[in-house]
């Protein structure tokens, strides 16, 4: 391990950033659970580590009140105004969150479904959007619904459509002196179905082969006015398949057609081979899966 | 170094530790509190979950300078006052629960953890809750039924 690794807890957002822009080689953290991973194993030597945990106001799911801390924001946000998740939440308050559960399905299961409970309770939404993993379950899942980043930087507030956020394992378009503070989440419209599917060989504690996220919201007569499907592992980053969006959009929405808008998002896949699953084997995935979690979503009942 | 105070078990503790510590180094050397294992120390066997402000986490990966302030707990303060075992010793012991005994601190406190929050949990939800506490000996079932029994014993 890094002799030298310093530990620093800001106590605020100014604060993080400052320290952020004056420490080379400084590395912001919430819950840390895969930063201290890559520490240990030597894969990353941080010259510091400023912990993003004691900022106040960077943990909660407005509207759902219940695990919200959140003073003075609540005023305009409300149930038809989406979400607005702070950056630290973490995954098990997406997971005991009701609220979530109703709203935004997809984005509770892939948050339920990351890592052991007892890293849920650590492991926050942010992180796992920063980190940026190919896997990253809950960008799948938020993918879905068109969610926007608010990030902090030394020249103020920016927004980044978290779909342009990600540009290769590990690597996003955020700056060194930049921290995520919230991701913003607009109201799907009423008829929206969704769902996530993660793709592993056991039930639990486990890392997807393949993330599979959809979404369609109908219009009063039926058809498909807006489809989102989403992949994880199936390039170097969790992307959206536009060319299957575009087969569902304006049509009736049949068993046919969600297979192929499957037959399509496989198509097109970027797959790649790992040790985790083949390229061949995740496209064929991908064409079964797409269909299936339209289906899981209820949009076809 | 960096000065942390926290408390443990009940009791308020402070101390120096280095910024890379992990808090299951500083419970397991510092404050000779053994219970609490390292098996994978990547977060991935549960042999070291202690419980954080009313959660569990696993402390291999939990910085040390991150408990400052904080209320932990470990499986050496389980005992009750009056010196009998929590409920959760007790089923574990009267299901089978326990083998070998290495994942049992953490099996233990993953239980605690959910039965604080959720005092009538289902078999599911305790699958869920001990999902990341890997046992090679018992094959889990005796593990399930003793939380489920410790449920039961605690509503009483």
């Amino acid at each position: 391990m890094a002799a030298a690794l310093d530990y620093l807890r800001p106590a605020s957002v100014a604060e993080a950033l400052s320290l952020l822009s004056t420490i080379e080689g400084a590395q912001p953290v919430a819950g840390a659970t895969d930063v201290w991973v890559g520490i240990r194993s030597k894969k990353h030597s941080p010259k510091a580590l400023v912990s993003l945990k004691n900022i106040p106001n960077l943990r909660f799911i407005l509207p759902d009140r219940e695990t919200d801390a959140y003073e003075g924001r609540a005023e305009g946000v409300t149930g038809d105004s989406g979400v607005l998740l702070g950056a630290a939440t973490t995954h098990g308050d997406v997971e005991d969150s009701a609220w979530m559960k109703t709203h935004f399905p997809a984005v509770h299961q892939a948050c339920s479904g990351v890592g052991s409970r007892q890293v849920r309770n650590v492991a926050t939404v942010g992180g796992n959007i920063c980190n940026a993993a190919p896997c990253a379950d809950s960008a799948v899942g938020l993918l879905l619904y068109d969610a926007t980043l608010v990030i902090a930087g030394p020249a103020g507030e920016r927004e980044l459509p978290l779909s342009e956020f990600f540009v290769g394992p590990g690597e996003t378009r955020l700056g060194p002196a930049e921290i995520l503070k919230e991701v913003k989440v607009p109201n799907p419209g009423p008829r929206t179905y969704a769902w996530y599917w993660k793709h592993t060989r056991r039930k639990g504690v486990e890392l997807p082969l393949l993330g599979v996220g959809a979404r369609v919201t109908l219009d009063a007569d039926g058809m498909v006015e807006k489809a989102r499907v989403s992949l994880g592992v199936c390039a170097p980053m969790p992307t959206r398949s536009y060319e299957a969006e575009k087969v569902l959009e304006g049509q009736k929405l049949t068993a046919e057609l969600a297979a192929e808008a499957g037959e399509v998002a496989a198509a097109n896949a970027l797959v790649r081979d790992t040790w985790r699953g083949r390229g061949w084997y995740r496209r064929e995935m991908v064409r079964v899966l797409v269909p299936r979690v339209i289906k899981l979503s209820g949009a076809l009942s | 170094m960096k000065t942390i105070t926290f408390t443990v078990n009940g009791n308020p503790v402070t101390l120096d530790v280095s910024e890379d510590a992990n808090l299951l180094s500083v419970l397991n050397d510092d404050l000779e509190l053994a219970g609490a294992k390292e098996g994978c120390g990547a977060g991935e066997c549960g042999a070291c979950t202690v419980i954080v402000d009313g959660v569990a986490v696993t402390s291999c990966l939990y910085p040390a300078c991150e408990a400052d302030g904080r209320v932990v707990e470990t499986v050496e303060g389980l005992v009750l006052e009056s010196g009998s075992l929590h409920p959760l010793q007790r089923t574990f012991v009267d299901y089978g629960a326990v083998q070998c005994g290495f994942c049992t601190p953490g099996m233990v406190m993953s239980a605690k953890a959910l039965l604080d929050k959720y005092p009538n949990p289902n078999e599911q939800e305790v699958k869920v809750a001990l999902a990341g506490n890997i046992c090679r000996c018992t094959g889990y079932t005796q593990i399930v039924e003793a939380v489920l029994a410790a449920a039961e014993e605690m509503k009483k």
